[in-house]
């Protein structure tokens, strides 16, 4: 929906990040997500078919020698120098990326370089958080003839990623502005989703009961973020911090609902100044970081025994897509980590991060019905204008497109292992070789997320206001309310646990 | 092009308070009512039936 910028709104577009512009391309962010995910997730399954179109991917083991830490992800291709496997990953990555940039009218020049030492720079962060003194888990030490480790698991790299985005964007903000072109962390967090879907279908094939339980108690769980959190924090905002309605329903959305889409999409539905959601959306990701450097800690210490209600938690708790499934993802190994150390039980991989991805999908497909809503109240009720009808229309138009190819890979796995029982072991060695690209597009996402965080320009632009708001309602409310109803739903019910 | 300062902003909202209206309070309480009366029926639900 087109916005109608107030008297006085002059926001130079050029002067925003790339994450925050008004999409200008052919296609939109989240169809490009969509394309790529399914392209990846199309050439995995080519094992269906006797043909292995991605086992040349790198992956990166745990690793005391660096020489060693780096294979291609299939044995088929266990010939393949690690060094041209690494090269091969950056070079199909940079092509289908190149393609994405085309259709969204980005420069590709600018694009390709920019993109090539973001890669690098990720590849580098994974592959430093796998260094077994940072990521060996107990069990493992004695495997890998090593007496001591962090016991970060292998997802220390998404947390190397941020701290190495955060630095850059703090320290060296121009050589941050040089990247622009490949900071998109909505792209790269929307792909690894899409990607992702497969990845959780597996788990849903073997686990059928407790997967659809998931659902439901997600989709239950998601009332909290419209109907619980965003009427008192527009309240709180409204009344004991004076913002003006422009102001307090972004950021109660932004708060509430799911970070930046959220903030963006409510922005335009009150026609707010393009201006607003943009600050809140800056607000949104500084505090994703703060949230992601913590709860997913915290999770692991109170919550390692109740595993699937610290998912559910972290989704509901931590705005923006890219930070709450990132943070997911850290929380379901620190968690599957502590919970072996402390009492002996090994959860299987996914279902927490899953849990959270849920949670987090949910919120998000209501996010167009929400910003339809508050549409209509403030143009029937609040601030009414002559002639103006609120078309439902505008509930596609803010739907985010990437669920669809979420759920079209969930359900496809979930089809064929039904149809093909079979088959399930290579649609697992499928999923497992997609699962390699999710990972580099999560780290991606982290230090993009990094990139974004330029907290001493906020501080400039006098933020402290918005963030007293955010402070306030975040950690003295929503972070407390999303853990009674995390619990409320989900106490009790606890992922499989790893046979034999 | 001037950009709005956030400063200049917060300095216009203390000036011109925009008090709540009768609307947004009903916004307000309407929404947040709804909110745990389906929490409570939803959780009931979901004790007695999926769990």
């Amino acid at each position: 929906m087109p916005t109608q910028p107030k008297a006085g709104s002059q926001l130079d577009p050029m002067a925003m990040p790339i994450a925050f512009r008004q999409p200008s391309g052919r296609i939109s962010e989240d169809w490009l997500a969509v394309c790529i995910g399914l392209l990846i997730f199309a050439l995995s399954l080519g094992l269906l078919f006797g043909v292995d179109l991605l086992g040349w991917v790198v992956t990166t083991s745990v690793w005391t020698s660096p020489a060693k830490a780096l294979v291609p992800a299939s044995k088929q291709f266990a010939k393949l120098p690690a060094f041209l496997s690494l090269i091969g990953t950056y070079v199909f990555l940079l092509a289908i990326l190149l393609i994405g940039a085309k259709a969204l009218r980005a420069n590709l020049p600018r694009f390709a370089a920019s993109f090539t030492v973001f890669f690098f720079v990720s590849y580098g962060c994974w592959f430093l958080g796998n260094c077994a003194y940072l990521a060996a888990t107990p069990d493992k030490r004695q495997a890998l003839k090593i007496g001591w480790s962090l016991n970060l698991t292998n997802e220390s790299g998404f947390i190397i990623a941020l701290l190495a985005g955060l630095l850059i964007a703090n320290l060296w903000p121009r050589a941050c502005e040089k990247l622009q072109e490949a900071i998109r962390p909505e792209l790269y967090i929307k792909t690894a989703i899409v990607i992702l879907g497969g990845f959780l279908g597996i788990g849903a094939l073997e686990q059928r009961q407790l997967a659809t339980s998931i659902m439901f108690l997600g989709a239950s769980a998601i009332i909290a973020a419209y109907l619980i959190y965003w009427p008192i924090v527009y309240f709180v905002s409204r009344r004991y911090f004076g913002f003006s309605r422009e102001w307090a329903a972004p950021l109660s959305s932004g708060l509430s609902v799911c970070g930046v889409s959220a903030a963006i999409a409510t922005g335009s539905a009150i026609k707010a100044r393009p201006f607003v959601p943009i600050m809140v959306s800056s607000l949104v990701v500084i505090f994703a970081v703060v949230e992601l450097m913590v709860l997913p800690f915290a999770a692991q210490h109170y919550l390692y025994g109740q595993p699937l209600a610290a998912g559910a938690w972290l989704g509901l708790a931590v705005k923006t897509d890219g930070a709450a499934v990132a943070s997911g993802a850290i929380a379901d190994s620190l968690i599957r980590a502590k919970a072996l150390a402390a009492t002996g039980v090994a959860y299987q991989p996914g279902w927490i991060m899953g849990v959270c991805t849920t949670v987090k999908v949910f919120i998000d497909v209501f996010i167009g019905v929400w910003a339809f809503v508050l549409a209509w109240v403030w143009s029937a009720r609040i601030e009414p204008r002559e002639g103006e009808k609120v078309k439902a229309r505008q509930i596609w138009d803010r739907f985010p497109k990437f669920i669809l190819g979420y759920v079209a890979t969930f359900l496809l796995v979930l089809a064929l292992g039904i149809a093909f029982p079979a088959r399930v072991a290579t649609i697992k060695a499928s999923m497992a070789e997609a699962n390699v690209f999710r990972a580099l597009f999560f780290v991606m996402t982290f230090l993009a997320i990094g990139l974004l965080s330029n907290f001493r320009k906020l501080w400039q632009e006098g933020i402290a206001k918005l963030a007293g708001v955010y402070v306030l309602c975040l950690f003295g409310y929503i972070i407390w309310v999303g853990l009674l109803i995390s619990w409320l739903f989900f106490h009790g019910v606890m992922p499989p646990v790893v046979k034999g | 092009m001037t950009e709005p300062r956030l400063k200049d902003e917060i300095e216009r909202m203390k000036s011109d308070y925009e008090p709540l209206l009768p609307i947004e309070q009903k916004l307000i309480w309407f929404t947040f009512a709804a909110g745990v009366i389906l929490l409570v029926a939803l959780v009931l639900v979901s004790h007695a039936f999926v769990q």
